[in-house]
């Protein structure tokens, strides 16, 4: 049964939604609230907010309003690829091939540039929530929600790609409600860095649930490197310090203006940035953080703004867009529903000052039609990615759609 | 099987010409391909048979959704699952937006009284109209219940109560484990009498 019931069920949309074991163990206690309900505040008892699902069958870009998209002067942005449903994180191979992943279908697809038109090819299908990509000398890594595997050599083989390898197996061994899908990234160091998210919105986690780990690909020796993350579904190194950045989304239900969802920094492995006790740094949880105290925990570098929900984020590290945006942090914002004035649906740029003082403000916008509408949207951004001539995609899984937005005349 | 639901669905969609004439669909042409949905779902995607689904009225990224949990084999279905293996996701749009248009008419189900009392404080209990709207007509993801076959409702709910039936997120497979025999009855019994627009 359970086998089963995690084949068709396993994919959850929104953050806090589909705790589903905790809901047959629940079923019993009949005062207990649904799952996705959970630590939702009275004031909210009667909220009408609910998550967004993407078009699966992703929608044809002539049929939406491009031309509300905006971006800085000389910049530019237009659709590079359609027809990649369920868009989510991207990777880039060697030979410049975009890798793009799924959360609630099950493939992975191959989007290979012919010289000014896209070829989109379904690489890998019928995997386990696939979030995760990351390319690394030739090879494409996968994670899916239990497991990392391995394609070697994935470039020359796009039309016949091998049965993957496993890196590591076993990363849900009790089929977790919540926050399952995962985050994967090549550290400088070799080592494979993904995130196991929270099992709900506002609960206790496992010993390694809510952290960012690492898994050496050679030994698949697994180290905790955060702790206290709720759920983090983007993460980079900055090329200088090569430290790691990662967002976080805050919990739900508290209100609308609170948290703040975060930009963090890890400067020492095993730091705990505090959930489910303390919230953006400095806001103690109304159940868990009694008798805790902000101070025992990492604050964020910078508040991204209640319930925006940001997933991918780069270092800036091309040359095409000028210099000032060199090193330069780009998050895309999936969006808030838990929020009955919306924000968020667009790219934020995070510049640093002399003192290192961060400074957030908008890059890409348009998405957002209607802040009080249901949508309010009509595109959501995932994940963004620096190509090797400078320019910048960006997925939206909401549409099935990849942007490209490029600088001067190129 | 599917020669035998295409001749079937020539049959039916001949009399829908017959005698439904062009106001039943409007000014929209019908696809091609939603010839053979008629043989299941009724003309213009309102069923006349108990176990099936109307299509009419849903908004249209519930019934592409639909579609493709059939095609991606996540819901099964003896009919289903080899109607929609072979449709194109720009396909699976058009029909989506057809069906979408179409104007729903009523089931024809009679809900008792203490059920009509009773199904109110039980679709805002159990989190359906949170979903589902107000008077359940359904948005966005989310389909339409109010006016749907009564039997198709009562078997849906049963599933998801089961946790057998295919559920994108897993909202409606956790809605549904709070739910009694008896409150399944109730609420299909309840919404399939509602007015469906």
């Amino acid at each position: 049964m359970l086998r089963s019931f995690r084949t068709f069920a396993s994919p959850a949309v929104p953050a806090l939604i589909c705790m589903l074991t905790a809901a047959a163990a629940q079923a019993q206690a009949p005062a207990a609230p649904p799952p996705w309900k959970q630590g939702i505040s009275t004031d909210q008892a009667n909220s009408t907010l609910h998550p967004f699902a993407p078009h699966m069958t992703g929608r044809s870009s002539k049929d939406l309003p491009l031309d509300k998209l905006k971006v800085p002067a000389g910049f530019k942005v237009e659709v590079w690829a359609e027809g990649v449903p369920e868009a989510r994180s991207l990777a880039l191979g060697d030979k410049g091939t975009v890798f793009v992943s799924n959360r609630l279908a099950k493939n992975v697809y191959a989007v290979v540039d012919k010289g000014g038109t896209r070829e989109v090819k379904t690489l890998l299908k019928g995997l386990n929530s696939p979030n995760g990509v990351a390319f690394s000398k030739g090879t494409l890594y996968v994670a899916e929600r239990h497991r990392i595997t391995r394609y070697d050599g994935i470039e020359a083989s796009l039309d016949n790609p091998p049965e993957g390898k496993v890196v590591i197996d076993g990363l849900d061994p009790q089929n977790q409600p919540g926050h399952f899908w995962k985050f994967l990234a090549m550290g400088p160091d070799g080592k494979l860095y993904y995130n196991v998210g929270a099992p709900g919105n506002i609960v206790m986690p496992g010993y390694f649930q809510g952290t960012i780990s690492r898994v050496d690909p050679k030994s698949a020796v697994v180290e905790t490197v955060a702790q206290g993350v709720r759920n983090s579904v983007g993460f980079d190194w900055n090329p200088q310090s090569k430290q790691l950045w990662f967002t976080e989304h805050g919990r739900d239900w508290l209100s609308d203006d609170s948290p703040s969802d975060e930009l963090n920094v890890v400067k020492t492995k095993g730091q705990h940035f505090g959930y489910p006790f303390c919230h953006q740094g400095d806001t103690l949880d109304p159940e868990f953080g009694k008798n805790r105290d902000c101070k025992e925990f990492t604050p964020p570098v910078l508040k991204l703004g209640a319930h925006v929900a940001p997933l991918g984020m780069r270092f800036y590290n091309g040359k095409m867009f000028p210099a000032q945006y060199r090193n330069n942090i780009f998050i895309a914002r999936h969006g808030s529903w838990n929020r009955a004035t919306k924000q968020g649906y667009d790219v934020v740029r995070v510049s640093f000052d002399a003192g290192g003082k961060p400074k957030m403000e908008p890059f890409l916008t348009g998405f957002l039609q209607d802040e009080k509408a249901d949508p309010p949207m009509w595109g959501r951004p995932v994940d963004v990615l620096v190509m090797k001539d400078g320019a910048m995609l960006v997925s939206d899984d909401y549409n099935g759609i990849i942007y490209r937005i490029s600088y001067g005349k190129k | 099987m599917n020669g035998t639901l295409r001749d079937r669905s020539a049959a039916a969609f001949a009399a829908a010409l017959c005698f439904f004439a062009a106001d039943a669909f409007g000014a929209d042409e019908v696809p091609r391909k939603a010839e053979p949905c008629f043989v299941c779902h009724g003309l213009g995607g309102n069923s006349t048979i108990p176990t099936n689904p109307s299509l009419a009225g849903h908004p249209a990224q519930a019934i592409a959704m639909q579609l493709y949990q059939f095609r991606e084999g996540n819901r099964k279905d003896p009919q289903m699952s080899p109607m929609a293996a072979n449709l194109s996701n720009k396909e699976m749009n058009e029909l989506a937006e057809y069906f979408s248009k179409q104007k729903a008419t009523p089931s024809g189900h009679k809900t008792a009284p203490e059920n009509a009392a009773a199904g109110p404080k039980l679709a805002q209990e159990f989190n359906c109209v949170q979903c589902h709207g107000p008077r359940l007509l359904g948005q966005q993801h989310i389909p339409r219940l109010a006016g749907q076959q009564h039997e198709y409702l009562l078997a849906q709910l049963r599933r998801f109560k089961a946790q057998t039936r295919a559920d994108l997120d897993g909202n409606m497979t956790s809605a549904a484990q709070a739910l009694t025999d008896r409150d399944v009855e109730v609420l299909a019994d309840y919404i399939a009498g509602l007015s469906a627009q």
